[in-house]
């Protein structure tokens, strides 16, 4: 990635403005991020197998007879937490690139000699990951949308799927970019990744005919993407307040708010030159 | 002092000795179980209510009610876990006591059904030749039903990937094709 950009205000006259063209560096570094990732094509291969997995569960929701017993409510439920899920594994999954990446490609070096804060360079890199996030769910409209219809539960699910989804999207992505700092190699980086998504996935797993003691609970709530989807069954299934289990957010939240902090403390120091896999 | 000793020695044997079978006390319970006859589609919850009393003289003891369901006609695969997943309860009754219990139940399957609740002795004193109550059979009818079709979300299901696919080949041939001219 190459970046064009103005030398960094020097002096008290300009100090004033430094706030600003820190922002202002930022969305340049977010803006150039966001190219790279959907000119090349990137963004928009990873898009469309969204959306053939997608349309592989919207299938066979609607047309299978063993899942056609589910109520309308479980059917726009089971897709959305789909979408959402995968939204979030392909941010993480781009987000695991973007440091390590850099690095691999030796591109890294380029990128820090240009006049950007490590900060902006971080921030615009986790904006870049996020649109992936956004242009999933945008896609993800129409299957809950020819799901949800007749229900009158479309609006409710869509602002669910996209608060929920981007509280974890934030979380996880800052968490992959730490992992992506962290590692010399794309490989470990992505790999690292996948295995925590994995990890965090589990529980959404386990059979509902399991006894749920306590331990499950705490494993449910300690974990930003069980308790996210647990979050938006309760609301679209069993028909709950918004505020009824609000509690269900807090682990996600609270992994946004580590990890972006993370990320933003840790960041400058861990955004750095290393020696690389094949200088050995 | 010989008769003592010798009544001694036959107390200790006869307490030694392993205590015959006794036989096995009935449960002394009546389970009725409403409503005794549910219509419902496919994938729709319902409830049944059994109200168990204990009609004998001393208390229950741990008992269990399990929840079972059956088909009564045709050859429908049944799986009651699938119905519902919380099919037991435990609990203990005093002489005259009365308990009801609720039990959710899903739908999973169309056609001709029977709900009925079993009640079995609990714990590790169970002789295992007691007999079971058994509540009468709520008569489950279940119509098929088709909320979702593939006509309906065919158009969405293919169009989506078709035009991402297209959107993302022609970006990145743009791109290989500038690479090219370069």
């Amino acid at each position: 990635m190459t970046i064009q950009v103005a030398p960094p205000a020097v002096g008290t006259v300009q100090g004033v403005r430094a706030g600003a063209e820190r922002q202002s560096r930022l969305l340049v570094v977010a803006e150039q991020e966001c190219r790279d990732l959907w000119t090349s094509g990137r963004g928009l291969i990873l898009l469309f197998l969204f959306s053939v997995l997608l349309s592989g569960v919207t299938y066979l929701t609607s047309t299978n007879q063993a899942l056609n017993f589910l109520e309308q409510r479980e059917s726009v439920n089971l897709v959305l937490q789909f979408a959402v899920a995968v939204g979030v594994l392909a941010t993480l999954v781009v987000s695991a690139d973007g440091i390590s990446g850099e690095r691999e490609r030796g591109t890294l070096e380029t990128l820090l000699v240009t006049p950007v804060p490590r900060r902006s360079i971080i921030g615009g890199k986790l904006i870049a990951a996020l649109s992936l996030w956004f242009a999933t769910f945008l896609v993800s409209i129409p299957y809950v949308w020819v799901l949800a219809r007749g229900v009158g539960i479309l609006g409710r699910a869509l602002a669910l799927g996209f608060c929920v989804g981007t509280l974890v999207a934030i979380g996880l992505g800052s968490i992959g970019l730490l992992i992506s700092a962290a590692c010399n190699s794309n490989k470990t980086s992505i790999a690292a990744s996948i295995f925590l998504l994995l990890i965090l996935f589990a529980p959404t797993q386990l059979p509902s005919g399991l006894p749920q003691g306590w331990f499950f609970e705490v494993l449910l709530r300690a974990n930003p993407v069980a308790s996210g989807l647990a979050y938006i069954s309760s609301i679209l299934v069993e028909g709950h307040g918004w505020t009824q289990d609000l509690a269900l957010l807090i682990t996600p939240l609270l992994t946004a708010i580590i990890a972006g902090g993370a990320l933003i403390l840790a960041g400058p120091r861990l955004v750095r030159l290393t020696r690389g896999v094949n200088s050995e | 002092m010989r008769v003592a000793l010798l009544i001694t020695l036959l107390v200790a044997v006869v307490a030694w000795l392993p205590a015959p079978a006794l036989a096995t006390a009935p449960l002394s319970v009546k389970v009725v179980a409403e409503p005794p006859h549910v219509e419902t589609v496919l994938g729709g919850r319902f409830m049944i209510t059994t109200e168990i009393t204990n009609t004998g003289t001393a208390p229950s003891g741990e008992i269990l009610a399990h929840l079972n369901v059956a088909s009564i006609e045709g050859s429908v695969y049944v799986d009651p876990e699938d119905w519902s997943p919380d099919r037991s309860q435990q609990l203990s009754l005093q002489p005259g006591e009365s308990r009801k219990l609720s039990w959710e139940i899903q739908a999973v399957n169309a056609g001709h059904f029977a709900a009925y609740v079993v009640v079995v002795p609990f714990g590790n004193k169970v002789a295992g030749n007691e007999a079971l109550v058994i509540s009468p059979l709520v008569d489950v009818d279940v119509a098929s039903k088709s909320t979702l079709t593939a006509g309906g979300a065919l158009p969405v299901v293919v169009m989506v990937p078709l035009l991402l696919g297209l959107a993302a080949a022609g970006v990145v041939l743009r791109g290989r094709r500038r690479g090219q001219d370069r």
